[in-house]
């Protein structure tokens, strides 16, 4: 056994540093610069846009001078405890004898959703929009003030908050972060494992095949390949987060207040952010980072065996991009499984696909963030283990029959009884839970 | 520890229908020098994969260094595959340690032995040169020197003479020679004889898929008679009736073959025929022979089958 990892990790540093030690690598790992180039321009061209809209869009009173203090007070208090969207910018006007709201309405430089004009109980509303609430919301004003003015001075409610610390992440929060897990897993697998469809081409095309089969037994070939893969997959993983960290902290060192006051917006991204960690998966944030970190593994060892697998028994670089196409597309849909059961934590759909073994890691991790039961965890992880050694097996039997020594009846089922039994007995043990 | 390091029984291979290995049995004893000789596509290199456990065999068993399970004696087994092949990217000491490593050894002592070898096989300039720079030879060298870094006891090497030089062949006969000192025992095949005539104390000879002949270089020689170059010093009159028939004339010398127990008995005609001697060598024929004649008979065994098929065929 122990030659057996020592074999493993032979093989692994070979690849890792035949991987690492290119040019080309250097240009692998900075690929994502190009990503987050093209997300910043487009990023940018959309808050240009946004902008501009957001500073020209506005709601507008025209009203009595004596209305005006009222209106606005109103507003104040109105729009601080709407939820969702915030209405546009409350624009007050000083009515005139010769107003005309659809003029107003029509005036350039600026969108206008609503005016209102008239008097307070009776107000005339020119819509831009039938459906939009702009209107109603200027009607809703009205109603206030005038509410306010029939019944005087009314103390307003002196409620007491009290925030929900445990259990308070809501449902619906907690399985966006179990969405986002499985579209960060899903991504950095597609990204980082299709690579390994190729390995076994290069010792095929220079025969160094027979010496690593002569020398050592297949599976720990595969399996010190996939492994090298996972050591180069994991750098790329923490070099970007330690570039993260440390633009975060480079960022933070550097603003000075000038530029956080110009920036008005970033204390509001602050306060996003501050929100986004006070939402809590249902099982943690350190258990949750290490066990969506844990599924990475297994889903990029699960996908890596399997396009190993596939990518060994081609013979030419276009058939391995043949085949590629055939396992990329399952990926495509062990995601859109997950991501619909995701939605749906505790349905049947869920369930199946935490136990069908591609999906699982994926589906799992989204299940951290929902359910706080661990022990699962484990269990998912055994099962997902059973079908990496499974798949890696099935794929040495098949490179030995086909490749090695260009035989066509090879009998998968001869040593695989063994596995398989295990396997069949894991899965009763999975659905039983 | 047993007497053989290699005991193949029956292995069989069959690839779609064709038998490429059939039956084919090895024994090789324990620090001997063994030839595994076959013409090109005889079923050698199938062997090979074989007894090593590369390949499954459809029958038959092999045991390496008395162990059944050839996979369980890797690290004291050093392999040169007839297709030849490194990564071109690593450098010559990497490689040759990282094979080492495959095979269980530490890489540092790997990197250590590498340029000990290197040095003796007059490799030292290309030491921290990478494969893809290096002659096919100087690759070939590398190669074998890292399938016995780490001291193997079994030493199997496919076609290691193809692709090398004369000078390299040399210093690779002298490897041999010197791994069988220290201890290991070496089996390689080849289709040069004159390697195989110099260095194997054994040889077994393959050809259409079957062992055709297992013993030692002079039992191989001996399956052919000795073959005699004499020259008369009067060539008057009628040599020819006091030789053997058969004899052939090529210029002045009479060339003829005779049995083992006929050596005594040609003299004695000679000396009585009263030609006189100019010239007499009474020779074993080469290695070469044998093989060629082995082969052919095995081809001509091969060609009346198939007339005798043919006639069958015609027949029904």
């Amino acid at each position: 056994m122990t030659s057996l990892l020592r074999t493993i990790f032979v093989v692994a540093r070979r690849d890792f540093l035949a991987i690492v030690a290119t040019p080309t690598f250097l240009l692998f790992l900075l690929a994502p610069l190009f990503m987050i180039g093209m997300g910043a321009i487009g990023g940018f061209g959309a808050s240009q846009l946004a902008d501009s809209a957001r500073g020209a869009g506005r709601i507008v009173i025209l009203a009595a001078p004596a209305d005006i203090e009222a209106l606005r007070a109103a507003d104040t208090r109105l729009r601080e405890a709407l939820p969702g969207n915030k209405p546009a910018t409350l624009e007050l006007r000083v009515a005139t004898a010769n107003d005309d709201p659809v003029a107003v309405a029509q005036e350039k430089g600026s969108d206008t959703y609503a005016v209102m004009s008239g008097p307070l109980a009776a107000p005339h509303i020119v819509e831009r929009d039938e459906d939009s609430r702009s209107g109603a919301y200027l009607a809703l004003l009205a109603t206030d003030v005038l509410r306010d003015r029939a019944a005087g001075a009314v103390a307003p409610a002196a409620p007491r908050f009290e925030s929900l610390k445990h259990g308070g992440t809501s449902i619906a929060a907690q399985q966006s972060i179990g969405f986002g897990a499985i579209f960060v897993i899903f991504l950095l697998t597609l990204l980082l494992a299709g690579q390994s469809v190729g390995m076994l081409a290069e010792e095929k095309g220079n025969k160094v095949i027979e010496i690593l089969a002569a020398a050592v037994p297949l599976e720990s070939v595969f399996l010190g390949k996939l492994l090298g893969l996972l050591g180069v997959a994991i750098l790329f993983i923490a070099f970007w987060m330690a570039m993260a960290v440390g633009g975060g902290l480079v960022a933070m060192t550097q603003v000075d207040p000038a530029a956080l006051a110009e920036a008005g917006t970033t204390a509001a991204n602050a306060k996003a952010s501050a929100a986004l960690l006070a939402v809590e998966p249902a099982t943690g944030w350190p258990f949750f980072i290490g066990i969506g970190f844990a599924y990475f593994i297994m889903a990029f060892l699960l996908l890596g065996a399997i396009f190993l697998g596939v990518g060994a028994q081609a013979g030419t670089v276009r058939e391995i991009q043949m085949l590629s196409l055939p396992i990329t597309i399952l990926q495509v849909a062990m995601f859109s499984l997950c991501s619909a059961a995701a939605s749906a934590p505790g349905s049947t759909l869920a369930t199946v696909a935490q136990i069908i073994p591609f999906s699982s890691p994926l589906a799992m991790a989204a299940r951290a963030a929902t359910d706080d039961a661990r022990g699962v965890h484990l269990l998912a992880l055994g099962w997902q283990a059973i079908w990496v050694a499974l798949v890696i097996m099935l794929s040495v039997r098949l490179f030995r029959a086909g490749v090695l020594s260009g035989r066509s009846n090879w009998k998968f089922w001869k040593r695989g009884t063994g596995a398989a039994t295990a396997a069949a007995g894991a899965a009763e043990t999975a659905s039983g839970q | 520890m047993t007497e053989y390091s290699v005991e193949a029984h029956g292995l069989t291979k069959y690839f779609e229908g064709f038998t490429a290995v059939d039956h084919v049995s090895l024994e090789v004893p324990a620090g001997s020098i063994y030839g595994v000789l076959g013409p090109n596509g005889a079923g050698k290199t199938t062997t090979l994969r074989m007894m090593l456990g590369i390949v499954d065999p459809d029958a038959g068993t092999s045991r390496l260094l008395g162990n059944h399970k050839p996979q369980s004696v890797r690290s004291r087994v050093g392999y040169l595959p007839e297709e030849r092949g490194l990564y071109p990217g690593m450098k010559a000491r990497e490689a040759i340690a990282f094979m080492g490593a495959l095979r269980g050894l530490d890489w540092a002592e790997g990197r250590r032995r590498a340029a000990i070898f290197m040095a003796e096989l007059g490799l030292e300039r290309v030491i921290d040169e990478k494969i893809r720079k290096m002659s096919k030879g100087m690759a070939q060298m590398v190669q074998l020197i890292g399938s016995i870094i780490h001291a193997p006891d079994l030493i199997v090497l496919d076609e290691p003479f193809s692709g090398l030089d004369p000078v390299n062949q040399e210093r690779l006969e002298m490897l041999v020679r010197r791994e069988r000192e220290r201890g290991a025992t070496i089996l390689f095949s080849t289709h040069v004889m004159a390697h195989a005539e110099r260095l194997c104390d054994r040889i077994a000879i393959i050809a259409r898929s079957a062992r055709r002949f297992e013993g030692t270089v002079d039992q191989a020689r001996a399956l052919l008679p000795m073959q005699v170059r004499y020259t008369p010093r009067d060539a008057g009159g009628d040599v020819a009736a006091s030789l053997p028939p058969g004899a052939e004339r090529r210029g002045d010398d009479w060339h003829f073959a005779i049995r083992d127990d006929g050596v005594e008995p040609l003299l004695a005609r000679i000396t009585a025929s009263g030609h006189g001697v100019a010239g007499l060598s009474i020779t074993r024929p080469g290695l070469h022979d044998a093989f060629v004649h082995i082969v052919r008979q095995v081809d001509a065994g091969f060609a009346a089958d198939a007339r005798a098929d043919a006639i069958e065929e015609s027949a029904a």
